[in-house]
Order: structure tokens, then C-alpha cells, then sequence
């Protein structure tokens, strides 16, 4: 029951947030829009039990990601400037009565695929009973030091060159004189 | 629900006799629906109680400046002037509610919500006793970091959107301020979780004791150090004074929350108040033994033996006795958030940063490292323990 | 209510949305955006198949290092949208046209 409403608010969250993000002009509004939208896929992993998971969202996107786009935000002259040359309301500028007819017959076709596809999907997993959550911390963990350690010491690598190349990249460069 | 108040309630007999009455009474099972009303009450409890403390730290923060600067304080509104916060809040509820005429309406009201929002959810799993704790997670600590940083995103867009300079250069300095210290702060916490294993703040407090020589504090030199480094990272974080830049009130006027007034203002306030509070707990509960009373007698259990107590009654005086050790650690800790506040001065925008990232950062990677030969080494034994143990082997040989 | 099903619904209309993001924005943060709401659908997949389908948290793994390439992604990308802005003044896409000057 309590998971069930957890799930139900973090569903609309994540959902309404990504419609906003679509939806939304202004830039630094979008970007709270994309906070919501994350703390709802937070709250979707603590639904099924991933804990550290729903933690780690929390701490890299709330934390790191979405300040660091605000600041991209403030630093390239604030919301103001920064509205769409071409919005959704422009498609319908962007192609004539057959390109669209064309592009609806070939969605409804693609649809069809999918959804034959996903069905089939939903059939065979329709019957799994929820099991009970458990701490996955420790799991993960010993997970990561032994099956994945190569794959761990590669992102930590990546994630140094990140950290370089962001600052080298983003370093206001001396003129030259010459 | 994993909650430890309604785990700990429900221990007791009254607790099955009230389900089995109200299962009675509405025809089907009650048992989650009295835990959802006790954890609904628990939380209640804890925020209130946190807003009252939130607004006796501004009267602390007065009388206790007044202290050190030999003035009195206030001291008209109730005895000792304790009622002040109460007739500061009803001024604040009574202002009138300004938003500037070119401010981004949405973020400008977002902002407070989301310091209040980011600092009440860390109060989750702040542990008061080892019973009264809303929700003991196996990832405490590390939601707690995650909510905590909602603060920084708060900060900045209340600075952003009051289409103010000063507010805007607030804004700017609060948020870069808390990103850059959350990395020391965090990595001595991982170092910390390193000697408990385990992320769960229950975990984390059952590694250490109630006398100082069990605590985290004195565990190992490395730990030692790490205090000090957490301490000085959560005084940033929460934009107190040395560094509180972000408000510097000699130059930027009052910072991110210039143009703010009325209750807005206020939750600005009460957010920074209450997250002092909750880093003071944080850092007893990770160095200072938490909520653990010296010779056990938190559990209850001697209370039992000893004078023949219902085991209920010892349990609940076992309780009380923890609630005090908590809230005697935290109100010291937060005494000297204060005092530190009145006695420093404001450091520079390149001093801070230079502290930050040239010194705390190198320091705390380095106690990581420390405390993990330190486990290694010693097979996780305390520096206490090592020299009693040697010295009873020493005796032995005698 | 919770099942496969319900979670796959949620992830396939959060990479739609991203999608939508990135093909109607001509503005580089923005498009950003897109990325990590894609990124989320994606890790949101994995965690949603080791809880119905087998629960060997493999798919948890993978959702820590989707979330540490996001990171890196964006830390990395935002750099290179503030120096392009030093340099011409404007974060629209089609501006960034030319390899040289």
C-alpha cells in the first residue's frame, strides 16, 4: 500500500517532469523541471528496492548535475536569451501534407511493431511475484570489487579525464600577442 | 514500513491491545494503519520540535553574541527575552509578502521550499535515540548528503531569480560554495563508513561506545583529523560564519536572500538554523558516539536488573538517557557553530576556495587512504584498545 | 501496480521526452537535458529488469556506471557549451557549424 502510493507519486513526478522539460520556454525553469523529473526515478529505484541506487541519483543529479546546468545557464546569459528559435508549435511549419501523411503512416506501422513486441514482453513477465527487498549495498559492492573491478577502474579513469578536460576545456585562454 | 519509532512502539503491550481494538472497531487488520498514524505523529513530533529549535537558535545566536561582545542580549519579551523568536516569527508572518516586479515569479517562490524541503528531509534519519529515529535506511548517511545538497540548488535560484545583483553574486558564491565543500565533507564521512561497514547510521553509532575512548573521535589519528575537516566543511555548507560569503552583509547586502521578506525570508532563516542543527548531529553521531550513555545504560537492561523495573519503564528511562546524550553532544557542538561565528572574521572568495581545494580535499583523500591501513594494519582496533591490550600482555609477562 | 509492464511504460515516455528535447531545441543545454533524461530512461530499464526478471543486480552495475558516464558527460559538456560561448556569443547549435574559427 505505502509502496503503491510511493510508486504512484513517483511515477507522476518523473512523468510530469519530463513533460514539463518538453514543454517549458524558459531554460532555468526546464532545469527544475529535470530535478523533479530525477527525483522521481529516484523515488521508481527506492520502489523496487534499489536503495543505493535511488541514493546515488539523489546525490550526482541534485547535487552535481543540475547546478552545474543552472551555472551553464546563468554563465551563458541567463534564461532571457535563451529562447528556441524553433519550438514544437513550428513543426507543423517544418513539412508539407505528404511528408506529414507519410510520417504518420510509417508511425502507425512502427507502433504496431512495437507494441506486438512489448506485448509479448508484458505476457511473460506478467505472472513474476514481487519479492521482498533486500539491502543491496553490500552486494553491490562486493559486486564491484570482484565481477566489475575492470569496468570500475575504467570509469574512475574516465571520470578523472572528465574532471581535466572540463577544466582545461572551460579555462579562459590569455590572448595572444603577437 | 521500516521505521524504528513504530518498531520500537510496538514492542510494548499497549501497542498490540490498541491494534487489536481498532481491527475491532473498522472490521479489517489495523496493524498498518496505527503504524502509519504513530509514524505520521513521530514526524510531526520531529518537525515541530525542529522548527522550535530552528527558532531558539536565533535567540541563542543573540544572547549568545551578546555574551561575548559584554552587552545583554534580548531580554524584554518572556524571562531572559526566550519568547523573542516567538515575536520575531509573528512579525514575519504579519510583513508584507514583496515579490520585485522583474523577478522570475516561479523560482523566486521555488527557492525557500526547496532549502526547507532539502533540509526537513534530511531529518529523516537523524538519529535522537536508538528508538526514536523516523527511518533507519541502509543508505542513511548517504541520503542524507543527497538531500542535503537540494539546499545548494535552493540558495542558487533564489539568488538567481531575484533579478538583483548582490542577491545574484550570492546566489553564485552560496552554490559554488556548497558543491566544492561537500567533497571533503563526503569523503571523510566514506571514510568513517569505512571503519563502521555500513552506510546505515545505526551501523555507524554501534561501532563506537559511550565513553570518549570508544568513539569515532579518538579511534585513530586519521579519524582524529577527519573531525576537524567535516566540522569545518559543514560550517561552509551551511553558509555560517567564517564562511558565510554568500551573505556577507558587508558587501552584497544580505546575499542570496536580499530581496527576500516576510516569511519567505523566514524559511530561508529557519532553514539555515535547522541545518546546523542537523550537521552538529550528524557529526556526533559519526565522531562523538551518537546517541550511546556511558556502562550501556541506554538498553535499559541494568535498570531491569538492578531495581526490578518493568522491562518497558527501564527500556523508556534507557531511552530518555539517550535522547540527553544526543541532544548535550549537539547543543555543545552547536554552542561552538555560534562562538566560532562571533570570534572569526570573513575569510576572502580565494581564500575559501584555496582552503577548500588546496588544503581540505588533499587532507581528507589522505585520512581515506590512513583509515583504511588503519583497518588493514590494526585489524580495525581502536588506538585505545591497541595500548590497553599491549599493556595488559606487558603485565602478563610480569 | 508495480510491475514490468508499469515500468517500462514510465521509461519508454521519458526517452520519448528526451527525444522530443533534443529534436525540437536548438539550444545546447537544452539539448543536455535531453541527454540525461535518456540516460534515465535507460537506467531506469536495467534496475526494472533485474527486479522482475532475475535478481542478480547486474542491471545495478550497469545503472551505477550510466550514472557516472551522465556525470562525466555533463560536466564535460557544459565546459565545452560555456567555452563555445566565450568564443561566439551564442549557444545555438547551427552556430556551431564551422570546425576552424
Amino acid at each position: 500500500m505505502f509502496t503503491n502510493t510511493l510508486f504512484l507519486l513517483s511515477a507522476v513526478l518523473t512523468l510530469g517532469g519530463a513533460a514539463a522539460v518538453v514543454y517549458t520556454k524558459n531554460l532555468m525553469h526546464s532545469c527544475v523541471y529535470l530535478l523533479a523529473s530525477l527525483f522521481g526515478v529516484a523515488g521508481l529505484y527506492a520502489c523496487i528496492g534499489a536503495d543505493f541506487l535511488a541514493a546515488t541519483q539523489l546525490v550526482v543529479y541534485a547535487g552535481g548535475v543540475v547546478i552545474l546546468m543552472l551555472f551553464a545557464v546563468m554563465l551563458t546569459g541567463g534564461s532571457g536569451n535563451n529562447i528556441n528559435r524553433y519550438g514544437l508549435e513550428k513543426i507543423t511549419a517544418m513539412g508539407n501534407t505528404k511528408t506529414f501523411f507519410m510520417a504518420g503512416l510509417t508511425a502507425v506501422v512502427t507502433s504496431l511493431v512495437i507494441l506486438k513486441i512489448l506485448a509479448s514482453v508484458f505476457k511473460s513477465h506478467s505472472a513474476t511475484v514481487l519479492t521482498a527487498n533486500e539491502a543491496t549495498v553490500d552486494k553491490l559492492g562486493t559486486l564491484l570489487a570482484t565481477d566489475h573491478i575492470l569496468a570500475f577502474e575504467i570509469s574512475s579513469v574516465l571520470l578523472l579525464g572528465a574532471l581535466v578536460g572540463a577544466a582545461v576545456i572551460s579555462r579562459p585562454r590569455k590572448e595572444k600577442h603577437d | 514500513m521500516n521505521s524504528t519509532v513504530v518498531t520500537y512502539l510496538a514492542q510494548s503491550n499497549e501497542y498490540s491491545a490498541v491494534v487489536a481494538w481498532l481491527t475491532k472497531l473498522i472490521g479489517f487488520n489495523a496493524n498498518s494503519l496505527v503504524a502509519f498514524m504513530v509514524f505520521a505523529v513521530a514526524s510531526l513530533v520531529v518537525v515541530g520540535a525542529l522548527a522550535t529549535i530552528g527558532g531558539l537558535g536565533t535567540y541563542a545566536e543573540r544572547k549568545i553574541s551578546a555574551d561575548l561582545q559584554m552587552r545583554q542580549g534580548p531580554n524584554r519579551v518572556g524571562p531572559y527575552g526566550i519568547l523573542q523568536f516567538l515575536a520575531d516569527g509573528v512579525k514575519m508572518i504579519l510583513k508584507e509578502d514583496i515579490i520585485p516586479a522583474n523577478a522570475d515569479k516561479f523560482t523566486f517562490i521555488l527557492a525557500p521550499f526547496l532549502c526547507m524541503v532539502g533540509v526537513f528531509a534530511t531529518l529523516a534519519v537523524v538519529p535522537f535515540s536508538s528508538g526514536f529515529m523516523l527511518a533507519d535506511l541502509n543508505v542513511g548517511i548517504f541520503y542524507l548528503v543527497g538531500m542535503a545538497s537540494l539546499v545548494g540548488v535552493g540558495v542558487f535560484l533564489g539568488g538567481y531569480s531575484s533579478n538583483s545583483k548582490w542577491s545574484m553574486l550570492g546566489g553564485m558564491r552560496g552554490a559554488s560554495q556548497i558543491i566544492s565543500y561537500e567533497i571533503p565533507a563526503t569523503i571523510t564521512i566514506v571514510s568513517i563508513v569505512l571503519l563502521a561497514g555500513g552506510l546505515s547510521i545505526k551501523t555507524l553509532i554501534n561501532g563506537q561506545g559511550g565513553l570518549p575512548q570508544q568513539w569515532y573521535l579518538f579511534h585513530n589519528p586519521f579519524a582524529f583529523i577527519g573531525f576537524f575537516v567535516y566540522f569545518i566543511a559543514a560550517l561552509a555548507e551551511t553558509n555560517r560564519a567564517p564562511f558565510d560569503l554568500p551573505e556577507a552583509e558587508s558587501e552584497l547586502v544580505s546575499g542570496y536572500h536580499t530581496e527576500y521578506s516576510g516569511m519567505r525570508f523566514g524559511l530561508f532563516a529557519l532553514a539555515e538554523y535547522i541545518e546546523v542543527f542537523v550537521v552538529s548531529g550528524v557529526a556526533v553521531a559519526l565522531f562523538l558516539g551518537g546517541y550511546k550513555v556511558p556502562f550501556d545504560l541506554g538498553t535499559g537492561a541494568i535498570f531491569v536488573e538492578k531495581l526490578g523495573l518493568d522491562a518497558m519503564i527501564a527500556k523508556n528511562i534507557g531511552q530518555v538517557l539517550e535522547l540527553g546524550s544526543f541532544f548535550t553532544k549537539t547543543f555543545a557542538l552547536y554552542y561552538v557553530v555560534i562562538w566560532v561565528r562571533w570570534t572569526l572574521p570573513r575569510l576572502r572568495v580565494d581564500q575559501l576556495m584555496t582552503l577548500c581545494w588546496k588544503y581540505l580535499t588533499p587532507i581528507a583523500i589522505f585520512n581515506l587512504l590512513g583509515c583504511a591501513v588503519w583497518m588493514y594494519a590494526f585489524d580495525g582496533k581502536s588506538i585505545y584498545s591497541i595500548i590497553f591490550e599491549s599493556a595488559a600482555v606487558v603485565a602478563g609477562h610480569h | 501496480m508495480i510491475s514490468l509492464g508499469s515500468y517500462l511504460a514510465i521509461s519508454f515516455a521519458l526517452f520519448i521526452s528526451g527525444i522530443i528535447v533534443m529534436i525540437a531545441r536548438k539550444n545546447i543545454i537544452a539539448m543536455l537535458l535531453g541527454i540525461e533524461l535518456i540516460l534515465n530512461a535507460s537506467a531506469l530499464n536495467f534496475v526494472a529488469y533485474t527486479k522482475f526478471s532475475n535478481n542478480n543486480l547486474d542491471g545495478h552495475i550497469m545503472s551505477l556506471f550510466i550514472i557516472v558516464i551522465a556525470a562525466a558527460e555533463a560536466a564535460v559538456g557544459l565546459g565545452i557549451v560555456i567555452r563555445f560561448f566565450q568564443l561566439r556569443e551564442s549557444i545555438h547549435i547551427d552556430d556551431a557549424a564551422t570546425l576552424q574559427n
